[in-house]
């Protein structure tokens, strides 16, 4: 029998002192392993793959779990997607975002095992539950050998795969701080086909505050038009103070296409990511505003 | 290399290996224990061809390490039968002539179960979804989706008789 994936030696450590104790030895050599939906589809000469040598589940860690804490939500970073799907947490209102993103992501057969954290550490630019957590300011967890640290989500990302994790590091959880109820959240995705497995040819996340018609707050994360997932803040800034018309979103959406900096590539050119990014921000703006009773 | 040690329920029994650490689980479903009705297909989790249960849910046999799956029941479509009878949702791929070459149809099946198991009554909108990380380049889809429709309705015949 041919062996498919070369790897040396397949860890299962009991508790995160092993885990990171693991990862420390073999530094860039080692890998987390947690769905491995990322990890699996790499093929030989693939310029990652040569370098995994170890890989480490950390599966045994417990870090499947939602839960409500008194001003925030944690996500365990080895939840599975279609936990946070199901959640009655992220139904409604505020975190609505994180659901639709959830139901976007892949198909139902890979959310099982895929998880939220693999999807962030994974550091696509188009990593779909990125956007409604840059959106909603998430803190990330991590651990290493000098204990735990917390990572704002916008200074997580660094380069196209490429995070701010150091390699003997473990994403623990996702804390989200609790929004207000005159918050409301959306995600849409634009990929080829609707309905089938594919990445994002664009995806956006917004979030809008809003008191009677007036925006306090507002958040538009852009996902597959740069390097990594970002904040488009010139757009955002439009809409901080403003009354929330039509011609207000219009004018924030152009400017968040502005702020994008696609390429082109087999999924579509970057002059026609740039035009999707001011539609889907236009959409999702208003999908927002319904969602926070306006 | 070093081989891990696993211990993993299959259809029904448990087997104690040893695998090497980049073993998929469709590697060890169809190489050590000979359950061939699996089929690879892309091997890169696009066909949705080697779908099996693992505890209960739908998964990609060819993106979980073998390692993976330690400790965990999975279901294959040898495993599906019960004494010389075929399973409802076997019996509604055949009398609703939901396949053609038949290669796709253990993913299909396996998807298609999974999904009956946790939701007993899917509407259409439901199977379509669930089914589509399973790609069939011969029949087309509505045949499965009648079918898995046909199987949930006997099934809870059965389940009501």
């Amino acid at each position: 029998m041919g062996v498919y994936f070369q790897v040396e030696e397949y860890h299962r450590p009991q508790d995160l002192a092993q885990a990171v104790d693991i990862l420390s030895r073999f530094g860039n050599r080692a890998k987390v392993i947690a769905g491995g939906t990322d990890i699996l589809p790499l093929r030989p000469g693939v310029k990652k793959l040569d370098t995994i040598h170890h890989l480490v589940d950390i599966s045994k860690l417990g870090l499947n779990f939602v839960k409500k804490e008194n001003d925030h939500i944690c996500i365990g970073a080895a939840t599975d997607i279609n936990t946070i799907s199901a959640s009655p947490l992220f139904l409604s209102g505020p975190y609505g975002a994180l659901s639709d993103a959830a139901g976007a992501h892949s198909t139902a057969t890979i959310r099982n095992r895929a998880t939220v954290g693999g999807n962030l550490c994974n550091a696509s630019s188009c990593a779909d539950l990125a956007l409604p957590l840059l959106v909603m300011d998430a803190m990330l967890v991590a651990a290493g050998p000098k204990g735990a640290r917390h990572i704002p989500i916008e200074s997580f990302f660094k380069g196209a795969n490429f995070s701010a994790l150091n390699k003997e590091e473990v994403l623990l959880e996702i804390l989200i701080h609790s929004c207000s109820e005159k918050t409301g959240t959306s995600f849409l995705k634009l990929r080829r086909h609707q309905t089938a497995i594919d990445m994002a040819v664009v995806n956006v996340a917004t979030s809008l505050s809003c008191k009677k018609n007036r925006c306090e707050a507002a958040g538009i994360a852009l996902g597959a038009v740069a390097p990594i997932p970002f904040r488009a803040k010139k757009a955002e800034s439009v809409l901080v103070g403003a009354n929330l018309s039509k011609e207000v979103i219009r004018k924030a959406s152009a400017m968040a296409a502005e702020e994008a900096k696609p390429i082109d590539d087999v999924r579509a050119t970057a002059a026609y990511r740039k035009k999707m990014v001011a539609v889907l921000v236009r959409r999702s703006l208003e999908n927002s505003m319904r969602r926070c009773g306006q | 290399m070093k081989k891990v040690d696993i211990k993993i329920h299959v259809n029904g029994d448990w087997y104690e290996l040893a695998v090497d650490p980049g073993d998929r689980l469709i590697d060890v479903l169809r190489d050590q224990l000979d359950l061939t009705g699996t089929k690879e297909g892309c091997g890169e989790g696009e066909c949705g061809a080697c779908t099996v249960n693992l505890d209960g849910q739908a998964v990609l046999s060819c993106l979980i390490l073998a390692a993976q799956a330690d400790g965990c029941k999975i279901l294959t479509i040898e495993g599906l039968q019960r004494g010389p009878e075929l399973h409802p949702m076997q019996k509604a791929f055949v009398s609703e002539s939901a396949l053609q070459c038949g290669y796709c149809t253990p993913g299909m099946i396996m998807a298609a179960v999974a999904l009956i198991n946790n939701e007993p009554e899917p509407d259409e909108n439901t199977i379509r979804k669930n089914l589509s990380n399973n790609l069939c380049r011969c029949s087309g889809y509505d045949r499965p989706v009648k079918a898995v429709l046909k199987a949930a309705n006997d099934m809870k015949e059965d389940i009501n008789a």
